[in-house]
């Protein structure tokens, strides 16, 4: 078993769970959904093709800046019609992700090679947004996702300076995986059954919240917490 | 191994509105923490293949209409002169049934006469697919003999350029989508904007003339002015795969190149005439990726009484397609650079110094390298 490490930024990314007709919404963090497809565009599959296997991949991710909404007004209009169809598309802009997939060690070097080769341009959850240059992370001999994005050495805190400027001195970085077998969790309904576009089918799957792991940011600003003064002074 | 041409342009607009939300301001988005100006990929494909009828023939472009019905039975009228419009109109309907397309009869007023069938939604077909349906139902007597195959494959092969490189999608049958062929991101501004209001008064001519004073109306309108990063990759080889003609990928990656270059959203250009040009423009042919050199940008580009945002904003752009060789050894198979004067020596690293004009030529020979001549079906 191995885990490969994939770095979701860029100026905007958008991961929809449920999401149809006008209001396209994005989650907060990457779905399973556009990972598998992503790999599977990697690949070279085509949308008819089989992705169990890609589906039965173990996934976290780890938010290292959260990023802004952003909605975008989209019209579509033909020639000589009398209305536009209207559709309002969300999206993060300024986030940054670490992703960690892991599986048998085999197919993950394989998708290793085809995410930096891949067959079909690669994007982040929607198609005007392409993946960054550093996107692959590298490929590490440890299979478990929560333990791969707990270590900063393994997946460096991807905030950019900006971010760090601001930001406090630590912070909690909000990470999520798929349940381990018998684990509870949230459910979550984004693990697709297939991407052929006469039958689009997605299977729900149980994400677990973990706990938050926390990053020192020697750039970042003391703030003082006025509930905290307040609580201190008394 | 997959070929991928990559586009990268500054762009520098004039204050102007060229594309804009549903509050009439100009787009934002945030990147590097701060906000930007924001062109929609979705309006600049618009613009590019509104352009696309000055550089290719119509037949080698799509219809988007619900009026399948009347678009081939027209077409079979202008081949065969004898063929009874009736009976057009009935072979055509039953040929689009056979396809997959659900199509109804409108509703019409009162006494008005009835409406050939149409469609639910816009349907986006090749010119050559009706020319080659009309051609097919004008030599067919008996319709319901072809199969649903027969036709799907008269509607499913040699798209048309805009098809090719933007995607179509068909609600009733997806076997009839088409996967677009060319990525296009958001524009984004290499610098931190806001938007700007212009306050304006329009007087009354006539009250003028009674020296009234004070205006008519009174309103106002938002405008952005920025330097802009534009990014678009085509993939050569499923370009190849919607087009089936080498010669057809060569005239749509050139209409491609081009319009990338020259067309933009028309939003307020009456108002703004922002009509300017890319500074910069840099093609990247790729054998392994695409790659977008956004994050030059991350950080934004501050201009100073020195240095311009345009020499500021192509050294950012050159020192990041150098980044990306050095960090990751993406070298591009070929790269060319075409850059006004004054830019031209800050954008050495983006590739060897062309115009425009020769950018675009070169993408002939490219194209035709990738595309082994004996894959070539149906040239004309």
């Amino acid at each position: 078993m191995s885990t490969l490490i994939l770095r979701a930024s860029g100026p905007m990314q958008s991961w929809a769970v449920n999401s149809r007709y006008s209001t396209r919404e994005s989650g907060r963090e990457p779905s399973k959904s556009g990972i598998v497809g992503l790999l599977a565009a990697a690949l070279g599959r085509s949308r008819e093709e089989d992705v169990t296997d890609l589906v039965a991949l173990t996934i976290g991710t780890r938010t290292d800046q959260p990023g802004r909404l952003l909605v975008d007004y989209h019209t579509a209009k033909a020639r000589g019609d009398k209305h536009s169809t209207l559709s309002w598309r969300h999206y993060l802009s300024d986030a940054a992700f670490s992703i960690a997939i892991s599986g048998e060690s085999g197919l993950i070097e394989t998708l290793a090679e085809a995410v930096v080769a891949p067959r079909f341009p690669l994007y982040l959850g929607r198609r005007a947004c392409p993946v960054p240059v550093d996107f692959v992370g590298g490929v590490y001999d440890e299979n478990d996702v929560e333990t791969v994005l707990r270590d900063f050495d393994i997946a460096p805190w991807l905030a950019t300076e900006w971010y760090r400027k601001e930001a406090q001195k630590y912070l909690y970085l909000p990470l999520s995986r798929d349940a381990r077998p018998g684990e509870e969790g949230e459910i979550v309904r984004d693990v697709p059954r297939s991407f052929s576009p006469s039958d689009r089918n997605y299977d729900s799957r149980k994400v677990v919240r973990c706990e938050p792991v926390r990053v020192d940011n020697p750039d970042g600003v003391e703030i003082d917490d006025p509930f905290f003064t307040l609580v201190k002074e008394s | 191994m997959t070929t991928f041409i990559d586009f990268h342009a500054l762009h520098t607009l004039a204050p102007s509105n060229v594309n804009r939300g549903e509050d009439g301001a100009p787009k934002t988005a945030f990147f590097g923490g701060v906000q930007r100006q924001r062109i929609s990929s979705q309006a600049l494909k618009a613009a590019q293949r509104k352009a696309f009828s000055q550089h290719l023939d119509d037949s080698e472009l799509g219809v988007r209409t619900k009026r399948i019905v009347e678009l081939v039975a027209r077409r079979m009228a202008e081949i065969d002169p004898d063929v009874d419009s009736d009976v057009a109109l009935e072979k055509a309907a039953q040929a689009m049934t056979k396809a997959g397309f659900k199509v109804t009869a409108p509703k019409v007023k009162k006494g008005e006469e009835p409406k050939p069938l149409t469609a639910g939604y816009l349907v986006f077909l090749g010119a050559h697919q009706v020319d080659r349906l009309a051609e097919l139902l004008v030599h067919t007597d008996d319709v319901s003999a072809l199969s649903k195959k027969d036709v799907q494959e008269v509607l499913d092969t040699e798209h048309a350029i805009d098809v090719s490189l933007f995607g179509r999608m068909v609600a009733d049958d997806a076997a009839l989508n088409v996967d677009a062929s060319a990525q296009v991101a958001h524009a984004l501004g290499v610098h931190a904007a806001l938007p700007d209001f212009d306050y304006y008064t329009a007087v009354d001519d006539m009250s003028r003339a009674d020296e009234e004073t004070g205006a008519g109306m009174i309103g106002t309108i938002e405008m952005m002015s920025s330097t802009m990063y534009r990014y678009a990759t085509i993939n050569v080889d499923q370009l190849m795969t919607n087009l089936g003609s080498r010669e057809a990928v060569v005239r749509a990656v050139q209409a491609f190149a081009t319009t990338f270059v020259e067309a933009l959203p028309s939003g307020k250009q009456n108002t703004f005439a922002s009509h300017t040009l890319p500074e910069v423009v840099a093609v990247a042919v790729r054998d392994r990726r695409p790659v977008s050199y956004v994050n030059a940008f991350e950080k934004p580009v501050e201009a100073n009484s020195d240095q311009d945002r345009r020499l500021l904003a192509t050294r950012a752009l050159a020192s990041e397609a150098n980044a990306v060789e050095d960090t990751y050894g993406l070298v591009p198979l070929h790269s060319w650079v075409a850059a006004v004067p004054s830019l031209r020596s800050e954008a050495e690293a983006l590739g060897s110094s062309v115009s425009a004009g020769e950018l675009i030529d070169n993408l002939r020979d490219v194209v035709e390298a990738v595309i082994p001549s004996d894959k070539v079906e149906g040239e004309e």
